[in-house]
C-alpha cells in the first residue's frame, strides 16, 4: 500500500526532427544502434511526480506545454526518452474518444475490438456487454455502424468501455467536455463514485472546475517542464492568476501604447499606496475574510484635498468594486504641505481566493478630472470551491418552495 | 510472451477483422479469396499452354495447371501477406498512437488472416485437382501444414521487419512491388527446379520461399516425407521469426514518433 501507484524521475521525451530522406536513414541508423545523436525537439523535460492510489490528478498548462504527452507515457502509448516510470496498476485510457473504434463496425462490435484493446477477454467482455450498452444508452444505434454515430454517441460509448474495465487508473484527455448536459452529469456522478472506491483518476484539462471537484492533486505543465505540482486548489489558483497576468499585459500593453503615460507635473497625483492588516502590518497577502486597510498619500500641487477613486480589479482587469470618496463626503487629512493621507478599510474581506489589484486614482477636489493612478498587489489566500469573485451574504434555507423542489448545490 | 497470451483476445479479434474487413462491403464477399488466384492460374495456363507451349518434364500427373497450382497458393500467401503486414502498423497508426498495446499484433493478425484465406483456398483447389482425377498425395498433408506453418513464421519475421521499416520510411511500401515481383521469378512456381541451370540452382538454394514451395509441390505431387534438408528450412524460418521480432522490439517504442 505504500508503494506509489505512478512514480517517475526525471522524465523526457523529444520527438527526433526528421525532414529529408537522409536524416530518415540515420534516425533508423540510430535508434537500431541505440546511439542517441538525432537532432531533436524536446517536448517534455525532467517531471518528477509521484502519485498514491486514490490521489487523483489534474494536469494543467497551455496548450502544447506537454500535458497530452505526459499522459501518453504514463498510458504508455508513449516511450519517455529519458528518465525512470514506474506504474503500478492497471490503467484506462481514453486519449482520445473514439480511438479504436473502427467505423465500418457496429457499437456493438466495436465495444469488443475497445474492451480488448484494454486486455478484456472475449468471456469477459460479454458479461459486461449488457452494464456498457446500458451506460452508453445510445438505443437501437448500437448496432449501427460507427460511422453514422454523431461525436456525442462515439464519446458515450467510449467511456462506457472505460467504465466497465474499473481500472486502477484512468486517464482521460480533454474528454468530458463532449457529450450532453445529462451524459456529462453521469460521468461525473460515475467518476466520483469511483474516486470514492479508490480509483485514480488523471485528467487533463482546461475547466479548472473539473479539476478542482476531481482531482486532489494538480500538476502544472509549463513548456514541458513541471512549474508547479501540489494541492489542486492552489495549482489551480496559480494558474488561473498567471493567466489574468498574462492577458492584463497584454491589455495594459495596448493601453499604453494609446496614452503618454508620464504624467506632467503640477497636477494632483497619487504618492505612495499600501496595503495594512488588522496590526497595521504592511501586507499582499491575505487570508480571505480577514481585515486590510488600504493607506495612500496623495500630492495636491494647490493645498486643496484631491478626491481620491479606489477600486479593486481582478488580476486580468475585471473590476469587483469601485468608489469615489466625494460619495461618502470624505476628504483626506493633511499630512505636511501639499501632501495628504487616507485610509480605506475592508472589513471582513469577501474576495475569493486569487490575485487582485487595489487601484487608486488622484483626481482634483471638484472630483471630475482623473490625474494619477496607482495599484498595488493583493492576494486572496484560503481553500474554496466557490466561483467568481467575492462571496456574497447568503444562507440555505431548507424551508422554501414546495414540498418536492430540493435545494440544488454543494 | 506472457504479455501475448494476455492480449489473445485482441489478437483474436485482430484476425477476424483483417478477414471481415477485407470483404465487408463487397457483393462476392467471400468468394474473392479465389477469384484472384483462379484469375492468375487462368492467365499462367494460357500463356504457357497456348502461347508459348511450353512442356515440363516433371509436371506429374495433372498437367501444367495443377503444377502450378500447388505452388501458387504458398506463393500467394506468403506475397500478401509480406505486403499486408508491412502496412498493417501504418494503417492502424491512429490505434497505435492512442491506445497501448503490442504494436506486433497488428503485423501478426494481418499475415496470419491473409495465410488462413489462402489456405482454405488451397485446400479447395486441391479438391478440385483431385476431383479432376489427378493423383495427389494426401497423406503429405499434415507434413505440408508443418511447411505452410514455418513458411508463415517466415513470412511474420519478413514482414515484422518491414512493417517498422514503413513506420519510418515509406520507401518500403514501393520497394515492395518490384521486389516481390523479382522474387516471384527467382522462385519455381511457374517452372520447376530442375530445370534451371544448375550454376544457378546453388544460388537459388538460398532462396527459402523456393525450398518451401518446391518441396510443397514434391510432397503432394510425389508423396515424399520428411528429409534432412527440411530441418534447415524450419530453422531458417524461426530464425527470420525471432529476427525480425527484436528488429520490431527496438523500433516500436519509437513508432508514435514518426507515426
Amino acid at each position: 500500500m505504500s508503494r506509489p501507484l505512478i512514480r517517475m524521475k526525471g522524465i523526457g521525451k523529444s520527438y527526433p526532427l526528421v525532414s529529408s530522406g537522409v536524416s530518415r536513414l540515420r534516425t533508423v541508423s540510430s535508434l537500431l544502434l541505440g546511439s542517441a545523436n538525432i537532432p531533436h525537439y524536446a517536448a517534455l523535460q525532467g517531471v518528477d511526480l509521484e502519485l498514491m492510489r486514490g490521489e487523483s490528478l489534474g494536469l494543467i498548462g497551455e496548450n502544447g506545454a506537454g500535458k497530452s504527452t505526459l499522459l501518453k507515457i504514463i498510458a504508455g502509448v508513449v516511450k519517455p526518452s529519458d528518465g525512470y516510470l514506474e506504474v503500478n496498476g492497471s490503467i484506462g485510457a481514453l486519449l482520445e474518444l473514439g480511438s479504436g473504434f473502427h467505423p465500418d463496425y457496429t457499437g456493438r462490435e466495436n465495444v469488443f475490438l475497445a474492451a480488448a484493446l484494454m486486455g478484456l477477454s472475449r468471456s469477459a467482455i460479454t458479461e459486461k456487454l449488457e452494464s456498457i450498452i446500458e451506460f452508453a444508452d445510445i438505443g437501437d444505434h448500437i448496432d449501427q455502424p460507427i460511422k453514422h454515430y454523431s461525436t456525442g454517441m462515439v464519446v458515450r460509448l467510449g467511456f462506457a468501455v472505460a467504465t466497465a474495465m474499473s481500472p486502477d487508473i484512468l486517464i482521460t484527455d480533454e474528454v468530458l467536455a463532449v457529450g450532453d448536459e445529462s451524459f456529462q452529469k453521469k460521468c461525473i456522478r460515475w467518476m466520483e463514485n469511483y474516486l470514492a472506491g479508490g480509483g485514480t483518476l488523471l485528467l487533463c484539462s482546461h475547466g479548472m472546475f473539473y479539476i478542482q471537484k476531481l482531482c486532489h492533486k494538480a500538476a502544472w505543465i509549463h513548456q514541458g517542464k513541471l512549474h508547479q505540482f501540489g494541492a489542486a486548489g492552489d495549482v489551480t489558483r496559480e494558474y488561473l492568476a498567471y493567466h489574468e497576468e498574462k492577458s492584463a499585459l497584454a491589455f495594459k500593453q495596448k493601453r499604453d501604447g494609446q496614452k503618454p503615460s508620464a504624467v506632467s507635473q503640477g497636477v494632483y497625483a497619487m504618492r505612495e499606496l499600501w496595503l495594512e492588516d488588522g496590526r497595521h502590518q504592511k501586507i499582499s497577502r491575505v487570508a480571505m475574510g480577514r481585515d486590510v486597510l488600504v493607506c495612500g498619500r496623495l500630492h495636491s500641487p494647490d493645498e486643496r484635498p484631491p478626491v481620491i477613486g479606489l477600486g479593486v480589479v481582478k488580476a486580468d482587469g475585471t473590476p469587483v468594486y469601485g468608489t469615489v470618496s466625494d460619495i461618502d463626503d470624505f476628504k483626506p487629512i493633511l499630512l505636511a504641505p501639499k501632501l495628504y493621507g487616507f485610509g480605506f478599510h475592508l472589513k471582513e474581506l469577501p474576495l475569493l481566493p486569487g490575485k487582485y489589484f487595489v487601484r487608486t486614482h488622484a483626481m482634483d477636489p471638484e472630483g471630475l478630472r482623473l490625474f494619477d493612478t496607482m495599484e498595488c498587489e493583493l492576494q486572496v489566500t484560503g481553500q474554496t470551491r466557490e466561483l467568481g469573485l467575492c462571496r456574497l451574504p447568503h444562507a440555505w434555507e431548507g424551508a422554501c418552495g414546495t414540498a418536492t423542489e430540493q435545494h440544488q448545490g454543494k | 510472451m506472457m504479455n501475448l497470451w494476455f492480449y489473445r483476445g485482441l489478437a483474436l479479434n485482430f484476425f477476424q477483422r483483417e478477414i471481415n474487413g477485407r470483404y465487408i462491403g463487397s457483393v462476392s464477399g467471400i468468394f474473392w479469396i479465389l477469384i484472384h488466384p483462379l484469375a492468375l492460374l487462368g492467365i499462367y495456363s494460357f500463356v504457357f499452354i497456348e502461347i508459348f507451349r511450353v512442356s515440363l518434364p516433371d509436371t506429374g500427373a495433372g498437367g501444367f495447371v495443377a503444377f502450378v497450382a500447388l505452388a501458387l497458393w504458398p506463393w500467394l500467401a506468403f506475397q500478401e501477406g509480406v505486403v499486408r503486414g508491412a502496412l498493417a502498423v501504418q494503417n492502424n497508426a491512429g490505434l497505435v498512437k492512442k491506445v497501448a498495446f503490442p504494436n506486433e499484433l497488428l503485423v501478426y493478425g494481418a499475415v496470419c488472416a491473409t495465410y488462413a484465406v489462402h489456405g482454405i483456398g488451397f485446400l479447395v483447389a486441391l479438391g478440385v485437382i483431385a476431383l479432376a482425377g489427378n493423383a495427389l498425395h494426401f497423406e503429405a498433408l499434415p507434413l505440408v501444414a508443418i511447411f505452410l506453418l514455418v513458411q508463415l513464421l517466415f513470412t511474420i519475421g519478413l514482414a515484422l521487419g518491414f512493417s517498422a521499416l514503413q513506420v519510418m520510411l515509406k520507401d518500403v511500401e514501393h520497394f515492395l512491388t518490384p521486389f516481390l515481383m523479382i522474387w516471384f521469378y527467382a522462385t519455381p512456381v511457374l517452372y520447376s527446379t530442375s530445370m534451371v541451370p544448375v550454376s544457378l540452382q546453388q544460388l537459388m538454394s538460398f532462396n527459402p520461399l523456393a525450398y518451401s514451395v518446391g518441396r510443397i509441390r514434391d510432397m503432394l505431387l510425389h508423396g515424399s516425407g520428411f528429409i534432412l534438408s527440411d530441418g534447415a528450412f524450419l530453422l531458417c524460418g524461426g530464425l527470420v521469426f525471432v529476427f525480425g521480432q527484436w528488429f520490431f522490439n527496438r523500433l516500436s517504442p519509437h513508432f508514435e514518433d514518426f507515426l
